[in-house]
């Protein structure tokens, strides 16, 4: 049963559950919609201390509305730091700085590898996406990558058709051979149906919890690859009180996240 | 001598058809006076790069100006996917541009290497995805993935860019080039700097000696900088902090017009080749939408303490 009487969004929940992935003291980079919900819900929750950045260049920055993209005029004042591309993304992300990533993307397969370049051949494509951006970058050395997806045999893939992100790439240790840095790569995937988390041992995402709505059977089924499930596996938890308070009354007033709904986060 | 000339002028003397151009921006402050002009002019050929790229790119490969992309990234923001650009490498409409495909970690350190002097410069990205499987016009020479000399780990290394020119648009700038900007740089300061000259638009012409009084905010120093142009309003839709606002409205009237063939050569002939310059493209806009419409977008005042450098 779920703990909370009130009636919450897909969205909503899966803004939560990235809300709890990011630690107090964490250094966050957020872009927009989801990952900067989840960075402020965790900031105005259980950590207070969090530092959040935009790759454009922001740190720390205090939004007087939501910010539409990551180079939103509203993340300049306010701001600890209005920086560029290669402070954030150089001195901060490379150098190892950066604890939590969040992603989405078109594609996601079983090994968190995303594709955000092209749908069909790279060539000739059937559709041209919009590229890498920070996203490959963000995926190769952030500590923890969240990602952001629907959950349908579309989206989620065996393989996806480019890996412009790379999560386990091929299985385990692919990230090692590449001389990646040590403890980073995909921590979950956080879709409208599960969190599924990653075996350490094959790179592959399990079922770690399904939605209140849903149920192991159903999630297996709109699952492109034969999903693990965990021993523990669980129903997730639905959002607090809290949560949802922060979300409507601080974070989104006007509750744009419902458009998240009409993309399908339901 | 002064280097202020008129963005008409300044495109017609430094932009050639073919040249390598890397154009500024980040949302904040992308020089749309210029890159209009330069669609006006119909400059053919042109490398254009950048990282995240947006709506100014997305009209270039529109109007055909370009021909090769060294780019990261390519969209509209909210509003989606870039329409010109997906007709573009879906069905040749222009014309198929040529992409080569980085990141935002490599390529402004490709530009910071074009800054320096350096030949190439290491990167910690891209390894292990299909970027490295993607090659296009720069061939071998997109990287070189060797062993590092220093641990054997796989060590990548991209070579440094430097472009024919750069186009940037800032707050301030004196009649000489020396360019003062503030807020969310994106990859400006490096692209500027790799350039092998600029041409500076800015929101106001400032005296040297207002340069002086906050010296810190100058990204690029005039030797480098081949002509200065007084653009207010410049980079709209986009915005200018301690200017305007971005213009949502604009921006979502743009992907209406451009997601088909006919609305976005209607939209070039409206704001771009039927507009004269930026002073005729702002009385355009203020009497299309209203005196309040534009107003609104102009940015609230909340000034920093005084800085003093004094000693």
């Amino acid at each position: 049963m779920t703990q909370n009487p009130n009636t919450y969004i897909k969205p909503e929940l899966m803004a939560c559950c990235g809300a709890r992935e990011i630690r107090d003291h964490d250094v966050v980079i957020v872009g927009t919609g989801f990952p900067a919900m989840s960075a402020n819900i965790a900031k105005h929750t259980h950590a207070p201390n969090a530092i959040l950045m935009q790759e454009s260049g922001v740190v720390d920055a205090r939004p007087k509305r939501p910010a539409l993209s990551v180079g939103d005029p509203c993340l300049n004042p306010g701001a600890a730091m209005a920086g560029c591309l290669i402070d954030v993304m150089g001195m901060f992300l490379q150098a190892g700085w950066v604890d939590v990533g969040f992603l989405s993307g078109s594609q996601v397969d079983k090994y968190g590898n995303i594709n955000t370049t092209c749908i069909g051949n790279y060539h000739q494509p059937k559709n041209r996406l919009p590229g890498s951006g920070g996203a490959n970058p963000i995926g190769t050395m952030a500590k923890k990558t969240l990602i952001i997806a629907l959950h349908d045999k579309k989206r989620l893939a065996e393989k996806v058709d480019f890996i412009t992100t790379p999560g386990y790439i091929d299985g385990p240790d692919s990230r090692q051979r590449w001389g990646f840095p040590e403890n980073t790569g995909p921590a979950c995937i956080i879709t409208n149906k599960a969190v599924l988390r990653f075996e350490k041992s094959t790179g592959e995402a399990y079922l770690s919890s399904y939605h209140p709505d849903s149920s192991i059977e159903e999630v297996k089924s709109l699952t492109p690859w034969d999903l693990e499930v965990a021993d523990d596996v669980h129903e997730t938890q639905p959002p607090t009180d809290q949560e949802l308070k922060v979300i409507r009354e601080v974070l989104d007033p006007h509750r744009m996240i419902r458009i998240y709904e009409g993309k399908g986060y339901i | 001598m002064s280097k202020v000339m008129t963005t008409k002028d300044a495109i017609s003397t430094f932009v050639h058809d073919g040249d390598f151009v890397y154009i500024g921006g980040y949302v904040c402050r992308p020089p749309f006076a210029a890159i209009h002009e330069i669609i006006r002019q119909k400059k053919t050929g042109l490398t254009i790069t950048r990282s995240n790229a947006a709506d100014d790119f997305d009209m270039m490969i529109g109007a055909g100006v370009v021909k090769r992309f060294i780019g990261t990234f390519l969209s509209l923001g909210v509003y989606g996917l870039g329409r010109c650009f997906r007709r573009s490498i879906e069905k040749g409409i222009p014309h198929k541009i040529e992409i080569e495909e980085y990141t935002n970690v490599s390529l402004p350190l490709m530009l910071l290497a074009g800054s320096l002097g350096m030949p190439f410069i290491p990167v910690s990205d891209m390894k292990g995805s299909d970027l490295l499987n993607v090659k296009s016009f720069m061939g071998d020479n997109k990287y070189k993935l060797i062993d590092s000399p220093f641990d054997g780990k796989p060590a990548l290394l991209v070579p440094a860019l430097n472009p024919d020119l750069a186009i940037i648009h800032v707050q301030q700038a004196d009649d000489q080039g020396n360019a003062q900007m503030w807020g969310i740089g994106g990859d400006c300061k490096a692209g500027a700097n790799a350039a092998k000259k600029v041409i500076v638009s800015c929101e106001r012409i400032v005296d040297r000696d207002v340069i002086g009084k906050d010296p810190s905010r100058t990204i690029v120093p005039s030797f480098k900088v081949a002509a200065v142009t007084e653009e207010p309003f410049g980079a709209h839709p986009g915005y200018t902090p301690g200017f305007y606002d971005v213009d949502f409205g604009f921006g979502y009237q743009y992907q209406q017009a451009s997601n088909t063939v006919e609305g976005f050569e209607a939209f070039l002939r409206e704001w771009v080749y039927d507009v004269e310059n930026r002073g005729a493209y702002t009385a355009k806009y203020i009497h299309k939408f209203g005196y309040e419409a534009f107003k609104k977008l102009q940015a609230k005042f909340d000034y920093s303490y005084p800085v003093s450098y004094a000693f």
